[in-house]
């Protein structure tokens, strides 16, 4: 087990390696130089020369990335242009924002989904399944930033409820945790809600292919009642795609909640990254990207260890 | 005291794009105490259904209607939480494939202990160590370590024991076997009918035995059942069905049965034809098609069961008793 797990993140490296090459040749592609945005109204030539050279920009490309990479092997996460705070310590910071907003919406996402999907399956095809069906699809089409305004517009504009942003109220003194609480709705529902829909339909699929199997059978035969039949016998082996696919949609969170932090004004590290992309902070953007690179392999890692633990047929080799 | 199991005119039909089809019509037959009785004939004849019907674990789309009575109540009326109490408690029930019939995810042990849990007001300890006497009367080695491992660590006639002890874990009145070892190979065939015939002495459990085997059926059962596309085609003890056999069905599945003794060159005599499917029902009698000795009367109506003898019956016209 523990052999398997080093073999598969040594097996990641060369692929981090290639994730952070193409990023580092898309950020020097996009026009606009961060010396241009960092120096605004006083640019001059000269300015500009002297900058480029303080940042190391006027060196080679391919200079530029090993002198990164070698930093990057020393530790060195480098020095954001824009902050001019260590990378590392501006992205331990917004870390744990982004962190509580991806990780309740893949809970809740997921528990909600199973027993949706699950229901869906057990009366498949009745009024309720056939309803369900349509809002899921509504959901799955909808990308999440625009979900997020529009639950901004319901429920702060218009009724007033909850909060459109921050991570705690300005106008109060001593936000507690209630008030902390009351500003995570919102953005969390805008993923969750479009994760639950994609993840009930694989559930309701793979449920419907386990209440078929024979040892539902059995499990009916022994005097279980339905409830047991399904949530016991049933669910434990149809969770598993959906196993697969909690690695698969850790890092496509992450992505998601850059565009929910930019609309919440969340300060995680979605808007960081927001923030950097904007001024060209490329320290900040290969930061990042280093670390999605980290999270997605973990990621498969997790769903694969939890795969086993779910079906004992699965073996590491 | 009261037959284990009574069935009267019992009919599944089977909703087919609106329509019902028949596919097991006006069943009778009775299992009195201790009496294995045997259940046969091709696939796709109604067995299985039959076999399901009495459980009540057929799918929506079937509709059930008769009588099954099961030590006088009658199962198909009962409320689903009565009709729980009784499955796995007083009828049990091992199927054809030992292969996909545990549940691969949990433990030996869990799935037969849930039985006992199910039923019985005892603690997890206590099913356990029941579970592991069970285990060591279905004749499985090393019970102990068993009851840790998981199905897909056990071979397809572990398996089937595994599902006897898990059929037989509370001590039904009733098992019902269907098919329980068309998937295993011959020596471990024998040996999983021999702990059959072991458990039904010792517990005094009755055996409805499904099945299309003849050989399995002459070492296994004191009655049997033939049947026929939905329909019973002849009853009797096995004497009767192998050395006085009745319905031309019957007489056709004892000649397709290879013959050690035969003089070599004697080839095997198929039945011709298949069995006919829910939609195309042949009208007058289902065999009719098929039949050797097809005369016009088969053609246009139906038979009943005729009685032969005393417990014997068959539903040719040929055994029609023609008032002299």
């Amino acid at each position: 087990m523990l052999k398997y797990m080093v073999r598969r993140v040594l097996e990641a490296i060369p692929t981090l390696l290639g994730v952070t090459v193409i990023s580092f040749i898309m950020i020097h592609i996009v026009p606009g130089s961060p010396v241009r945005i960092l120096l605004g109204n006083h640019y001059t030539l000269e300015r500009a020369a002297v900058l480029s050279k303080e940042l190391g920009l006027n060196k080679p490309l391919w200079m530029q990335y090993f002198i990164w990479l070698g930093n990057l092997l020393r530790g060195n996460f480098g020095f954001s242009y824009v902050y001019n705070k260590p990378v590392a310590h501006l992205v331990l910071q917004a870390l744990p924002h982004t962190l509580i907003i991806v990780v309740a919406s893949i809970l809740v996402a997921h528990l909600f989904a199973v027993f949706l999907g699950s229901v869906q399956a057990y009366y498949q095809d009745s009024m309720f399944d056939q309803v369900a069906t349509v809002i899921n699809y509504l959901f799955y089409s909808m990308p999440s930033f625009w979900l997020g305004v529009l639950l901004i517009i319901v429920f702060s504009i218009d009724l007033h409820w909850l909060p459109s942003g921050g991570i705690v109220s300005s106008q109060i003194a001593n936000p507690g945790f209630g008030d902390w609480l009351r500003h995570l709705i919102l953005p969390v529902c805008s993923l969750f809600m479009i994760s639950v829909a994609g993840w009930a339909r694989y559930m309701r699929s793979s449920m419907r292919e386990s209440l078929l199997q024979d040892y539902v059978r059995t499990a009916r035969m022994k005097g279980a009642n339905e409830f047991r039949v399904v949530f016991v016998h049933a669910l434990r082996n149809s969770i598993l795609p959906l196993i697969t696919l909690f690695g698969l949609s850790l890092p496509a969170l992450l992505a998601g909640a850059l565009f929910i932090e930019e609309i919440f004004n969340y300060p995680g590290m979605g808007l960081l990254y927001w923030n950097a992309v904007n001024s060209r902070d490329y320290p900040i953007i290969m930061g990042i990207t280093v670390f999605l690179g980290i999270v997605t392999v973990l990621g498969n890692l997790v769903a694969d260890i939890l795969y086993g633990i779910v079906d004992p047929r699965i073996q590491y080799r | 005291m009261p037959n284990i199991l009574d069935v009267e005119s019992l009919n599944v039909e089977f909703n087919i794009n609106g329509t019902y089809y028949p596919a097991v019509h006006d069943v009778s037959f009775h299992i009195n105490p201790g009496e294995t009785v045997g259940l046969v004939g091709e696939s796709g004849c109604g067995k299985s259904v039959t076999s399901l019907a009495l459980v009540r674990l057929l799918p929506k789309s079937a509709r059930v209607n008769g009588e099954v009575l099961y030590e006088g109540r009658n199962l198909l009326t009962l409320a689903d939480g009565e009709m729980r109490k009784i499955r796995g408690d007083g009828i049990g029930m091992i199927f054809q494939e030992p292969m996909t019939s545990l549940n691969p995810v949990y433990k030996i042990g869990a799935q037969i202990s849930e039985t006992l849990l199910l039923h019985r007001d005892i603690s997890a300890k206590e099913a356990f160590a029941q579970s592991v006497d069970m285990l060591k009367k279905v004749g499985i080695p090393r019970p102990e370590e068993i009851m840790d491992e998981h199905p897909h660590q056990l071979s397809g006639g572990m398996r089937q024991r595994v599902m006897i002890a898990i059929a037989m874990a509370c001590n039904p009145h009733l098992l019902i076997a269907d098919e329980p070892t068309t998937a295993l190979d011959v020596t471990i065939q024998a040996q999983i009918l021999e702990l059959m015939r072991e458990i039904s002495n010792e517990f005094g459990t009755s055996i409805l035995l499904i099945t299309h085997d003849l050989g399995v059926v002459a070492e296994m059962c004191h009655r049997v059942v033939v049947m026929y596309a939905g329909q019973i085609v002849e009853q009797g003890t096995v004497d009767d069905l192998f050395f006085n056999p009745q319905h031309p069905y019957t007489r056709g599945l004892l000649n397709a049965i290879p013959k050690i003794d035969a003089r070599s060159k004697q080839r095997l005599q198929p039945i011709e034809g298949n069995v006919p499917s829910l939609t195309r029902m042949p009208k007058g009698c289902r065999f009719s098609p098929r039949c050797p000795h097809v005369m016009d009367q088969c053609k246009v109506q139906s038979p009943e069961l005729f009685e032969v003898e005393n417990i014997h019956f068959s539903r040719c016209w040929m055994n029609e008793k023609k008032e002299i």
